[in-house]
């Protein structure tokens, strides 16, 4: 960690001392200023050249800056304001970061939030943007798995059942069992329920004889 | 996890309240599935993208690299490497659309080199290979006031910068093309005979001073350290018949500078001595290069009148050369240019050429010694300013049966004949079909037939350049093209005036433009299908347009007329025939300007049409206010909102939606004004302004809401407003009841709310169904190239209000707009530079068309409540019935074993 630190601490001096040789292009660019910084690979380093899928947006692309093969950018005439950083690569996610520069050219480079727009979390400038993750940009097929179709809902609603068919009268053969059963048994009739299919069947046939259309079905049913 | 700690807390209540902020995130998960995205095994299945580069302003060959290819910069501010055998990109960089990515020079070698943006220049390496940038630096210029001539090239690796100040010096700069380091400072050359006919043939730079009879030709070599000016007179050049002289250099990176007198004799430059051909200039729109090849320079001419020719010549002898030479009549090129050419010796000692020629209407060909065309590419397309989406015809069979069921007169006998042999046409169309099936598959592209989802469509665009492709949707393959160059597509509308649903009529589909040259209004129309002009073909009005509409009411052929409105306020109407059926038909004219809003009636008197100004509103408070209309948002034409809603007259199905407008318009100064307008009456039925914000060209109007985007620039961030208007709490109308907008004595209630949006848009559309049954999201295309779909209870009012009355719950209050990865339609295929977002209804309810224009082209198809109507793709047919026929086996095997049980408990 202090190597990264004492290796930013050089990076930043090294960019002063540029900046103090060189004073002579910002005067000239009256007012105008350069966004610079590194952009770090992703892990995977598949990708063939990823210098050229990846873009540097300022503001949504009012200046775009192209990342040389070493991984550094730089964004020229840029005049006094405040930029938001995006680093756009097609499968890879980096954060954006937001780079104000006053009139004096004082640089201040933050965490964009645009909820909170006053809170401000500084990170170093120059910048050092690194992939955060891959996009994820699919949905996960559905693999056929045995858990899966145990637990569903159809299945267990064919499976109980049939539990029970195997298991009910093993159970019933149980003395103790037979007893509580009956017990059940006996309460059910206490409530005198009206049997459903009784119901039925009575409310249909008083129907189809209403009905004398209905006799050709019969003569179906008698063929049947 | 703060969830979860909250959850510990030992009391019942806390651990209930907790249980319904679950129920709030479980609510939220379900609507976050209800963002569609596509599987990895469906890339390109549905989708398509084209990527395009523009119109070619300076390509090279890239010789040196083992990979062939073409380096082209382009006027779209895009520099490519196309692959010399295919033409595809290989690499791709995209510049600022702005003035500031305008690309001056582009310079090959083993790297590419180039110089863009005007004043701060940048000058920048490329690894010609990779494409990935080497070096790069600015260089602004003190003098900004003769920046607009200036030329670069290269030379010996020093990039020289030239300005010419016309009447007294040129300015010649030096510098190191890696680093930027300033040779010496500039140097002034005295040259009081230059003016604005001069040309630059690098390193010369040529002008004819004086009036043409006394005229001398100036050429002086501006790089060299001694001035030594070359002058001649012109008479020894051109008969000096003509009173203008005028000089053009020659096309395609020439390898001798050289120039044209005239379009008609060809002068070189060699060992600083002017030097005329001895071959003239076949064709005055002919393009010249002089180009390096085994035997000697040779000019190379390519011209088109009838047919598209190419001629070349031994620049020393003025021998035609035999092999660079044809003549293609199959070819159509307006205006072709030699953007650049390529001359090798084979191995067989044959002269092997590679020509890129470019053409008025953008597209770009290759195209070899013997004229063959190697590949074509329609640039014009990275530029399209309208589309529309086109029905197919059904197909003869189709169109057969219905025609049968058309057919309602005659006997029960001659239905059942027809019945018959319509179906004897289908058996034999089986048999047939059975046979190809035996051949071979040639006939793989499906025919231009309308499939059974209505999803097969043909894409009509119309781009900037005036040249108009019909596309196939699934595919993206180029059916036809229809150049028009005297179109001017600023402000161009298209109209499907009939669809090809009512055979034997073909379809009819009308472009509105401008004359490039008087501004008159273009009406260009033809067949969508074929590409073929039809009816009224390619008319020129002789006045300017206001503003065009289609009748809603078709006539007898079922053609929707169109009704022009222009500058006189006069109104014509096509087909004329067609006049009688005007009625309750409603106009506005926006002015961008000025923030005013003109309505018309359009009236019918019994002869013909009039246009009477109905209301006027100035949205800025009144002329010389400052404001002006940014964007103005309508309903699409033939949108259904649950009934026919269109025009003036609005049928309120049972919800409690009213007062649609058709017009949104926002006027910009600091403060952002959204003003919701109804087109009939005038009346502003809802306005919203937003202080300390910038407007961007961005609205979306359908149904019964509105949304637009602006930039806050207090906050500096985008967000998105939307007005969603209701009729209240009570009903003002009888169910089905029809709404007028003259008859509207109240105001609808407006909910409105703005929510930040974490990325910079740069289009805007909503997705359309059939009948709008369906769910609406908004597709936003993002300027990072994504295009990203937001459901549009995101963006409602009552977003985190609480479950409604129908028990729709929305999602959980935000202040900002979710972009996630899985929103993307278009996942990591990139849509550079994206400006238009335009939807179609499939025939599917569920499914929406969507293609987005800018750079590239990207269509896809969406469903915002997913495909309800149909099986999902990976519906397992295998599955389903190896579990219906196990459960057939096993019922017929569980009856069997029974029934013997019974059996033996009968005989016990």
């Amino acid at each position: 960690m202090k190597q990264l630190i004492s290796i930013f601490i050089a990076i930043c001096t090294f960019c002063n001392v540029l900046c103090a040789l060189n004073p002579l292009e910002e005067e000239v660019g009256n007012g105008r200023y350069v966004i610079e910084g590194k952009v770090f690979p992703p892990e995977e380093q598949d990708l063939g050249p990823w210098q050229v899928d990846t873009r540097i947006h300022i503001n949504g692309g009012e200046y775009i800056g192209f990342i040389r093969e070493d991984g550094t950018f730089v964004i020229h005439n840029v005049p006094s304001g405040s930029y938001v950083v995006e680093i756009l690569h097609p499968d890879y996610m980096y954060e954006p970061i937001r780079v104000e520069i006053n009139s004096k050219g004082k640089y201040r480079a933050r965490k964009v939030n645009y909820i909170q727009t006053s809170q401000v979390i500084q990170v170093p400038y120059p910048l050092r943007l690194k992939a955060l993750s891959k996009y994820r940009y699919f949905q996960m097929r559905e693999q056929w798995r045995l858990t899966d179709f145990l637990f569903n809902p159809m299945v267990i609603m064919m499976v109980l059942p049939l539990l029970f068919i195997m298991i009910l009268p093993k159970m019933m053969n149980d003395p103790e069992t037979k007893e509580d059963f009956k017990q059940i048994s006996n309460l059910a009739k206490m409530s005198e329920m009206p049997e459903m299919s009784e119901m039925f069947t009575t409310l249909f046939n008083r129907g189809a004889a209403a009905k004398p259309s209905t006799s050709k079905t019969k003569q179906i049913k008698k063929r049947q | 996890m703060g969830v979860l700690s909250n959850c510990v807390k030992p009391n019942f209540l806390g651990l209930l309240k907790c249980l319904n902020s679950l129920n709030w995130f479980i609510v939220f998960f379900s609507l976050i599935n209800l963002s569609v995205c596509i599987y990895e095994d469906q890339i390109g299945k549905f989708d398509w993208r084209q990527t395009y580069v523009g119109r070619i302003k300076f390509s090279q060959f890239d010789t040196v690299s083992t990979a062939k290819k073409i380096i082209v910069a382009t006027e779209e501010n895009v520099l490519a490497a196309l692959n010399l055998k295919t033409g595809q990109v290989v690499w791709r960089h995209v510049f600022e659309s702005a003035s500031t990515g305008n690309i001056q020079l582009l310079h090959v070698t083993e790297k590419v080199v180039t110089v863009s943006g005007s004043n701060p220049y940048l000058v920048r390496g490329w690894d010609s290979a990779t494409g990935v940038l080497l070096w790069e630096w600015s260089l602004t210029l003190q003098n900004e006031d003769h920046v607009d001539f200036s030329e670069w090239w290269v030379q010996n690796n020093m990039l020289v910068h030239m300005v010419p100040i016309f009447g007294t010096h040129i300015e010649v700069t030096m510098y190191n093309v890696f680093n930027g380091q300033n040779k010496g400072a500039s140097s002034k050359l005295p040259a009081p005979w230059t003016n604005e006919g001069c040309v630059l043939s690098a390193p010369y730079y040529t002008c004819i001073s004086g009036d043409v009879s006394s005229g001398l030709l100036l050429s002086l070599d501006v790089t060299s350290d001694a001035v030594q000016l070359i002058s001649r007179p012109l008479s020894e050049y051109v008969s000096l018949q003509s009173s203008y002289v005028n000089l053009s250099p020659l096309d395609g990176n020439s390898v001798i500078p050289g120039f044209t007198i005239d379009n008609r004799k060809i002068v070189i430059i060699k060992n600083n001595q002017l030097e005329l051909l001895k071959v003239d200039v076949t064709d005055p729109s002919a393009s010249v290069t002089v180009i390096e090849s085994v035997n000697g320079p040779l000019v190379l001419q390519a011209w088109s009148d009838n047919d598209f020719s190419a001629v070349a010549h031994s620049v020393s002898t003025g021998s035609e050369v035999k092999e660079l030479q044809w003549s293609d009549r199959e070819l159509k090129l307006p205006d072709p240019e030699i953007s650049s050419a390529l001359c090798t010796k084979s191995s067989r000692e044959q002269l092997v050429c590679r020509i890129l020629v470019t053409a008025a209407d953008d597209s770009t060909h290759l195209i070899q010694q013997d004229g063959r065309v190697v590949w074509s590419r329609e640039e014009a397309l990275s530029n399209v300013v309208a589309v529309e989406f086109v029905e197919l015809p059904v197909s003869d069979l189709d169109a057969a049966i219905e025609s049968e069921f058309d057919q309602k007169e005659g006997s029960i006998w001659a239905a059942f004949s027809r019945r018959l042999q319509t179906q004897i046409q289908q058996l034999q169309t089986i048999i047939q079909g059975l046979h190809k099936g035996e051949g071979m598959e040639e006939d793989a592209t499906s025919p231009l037939v309308r499939d059974y989802f209505g999803l097969h469509k043909i894409i009509v665009l119309v781009t900037e350049v005036g040249k108009i492709f019909g596309m196939d949707n699934l595919s993206g393959a180029i059916l036809w093209k229809y150049y028009e160059p005297n179109l001017d597509t600023e402000g161009v509308v298209v109209f499907t005036r009939r669809t090809a649903r009512h055979p034997p009529n073909d379809a009819y589909l009308t472009v509105v433009g401008k004359h490039e040259e008087s501004g008159n209004g273009l009406i260009i129309s033809l067949n969508p299908i074929t590409g073929a002009l039809i009816g009224e073909r390619l008319l020129q009005l002789d006045v300017q347009l206001l503003q065009v509409a289609l009748l809603h009411k078709p006539d007898n052929e079922k053609l929707h007329a169109l009704i022009l409105l222009d500058k006189d306020e006069n109104v014509q109407i096509l087909p004329i025939s067609a006049a009688p059926l005007v009625e309750n038909m409603y106009m506005y004219v926006a002015e961008k300007t000025t923030a005013t809003v003109h309505g018309y009636a359009i009236l019918y008197d019994g002869k013909s049409l009039i246009a009477q100004k109905t209301w006027l509103t100035h949205l800025g408070g009144g002329p010389g206010s400052g404001h002006r209309i940014v964007t103005a948002a309508r309903k699409a034409p033939g949108e259904r909102v649950h009934s026919p809603g269109r025009g003036e007259i609005f049928d309120i199905d049972g919800g409690a939606l009213v007062g649609r407008v058709n017009n949104t318009s926002l006027v910009h100064t600091d403060v952002v004004v959204a003003t919701c307008v109804d087109a009939a009456s005038g009346a502003v039925v809802a306005a919203q302004a937003h202080r300390r914000a910038r407007a961007l060209a961005l609205a979306v109007h359908t149904e019964h809401y509105v949304a637009y985007l602006y930039y806050n620039d207090k906050h500096r961030r985008t967000e998105i407003a939307t007005m969603e208007l209701y009729e209240g709490k009570q009903r003002w109308l009888a169910a089905g009841a029809a709404f007028s907008s003259l008859e509207s004595w109240r105001a609808p209630s407006v909910s409105r709310h703005a929510y930040v949006l974490p990325a910079a848009p740069s289009a805007a559309a909503a997705t359309t169904t059939e009948r709008s049954l369906t769910d609406k999201h908004i597709l936003l295309a993002l300027s990072s190239g994504a295009v990203v779909e937001v459901p549009w209870v995101y963006l409602e009012a009552r977003r985190g209000v609480g479950p409604d009355l129908e028990g729709v719950v929305p999602p959980p209050p935000a202040p900002d707009v979710p972009l996630p990865a899985e929103a993307r339609l278009n996942y990591n295929r990139t849509v550079a530079r994206p400006e238009r977002v335009y939807t179609a209804p499939a025939g599917l309810e569920s499914t929406s068309l969507v293609l987005v224009t800018g750079l590239d082209l990207f269509y896809t198809r969406v469903a915002p409540s997913k495909t309800f109507d149909l099986l999902k793709d990976d519906f397992d047919y295998y599955l389903i019935t190896i579990v219906l026929g196990a459960l057939i086996v096993a019922t017929y095997s569980t009856k069997y074993f029974a029934s013997r049980k019974m059996l033996k408990l009968a005989w016990k």
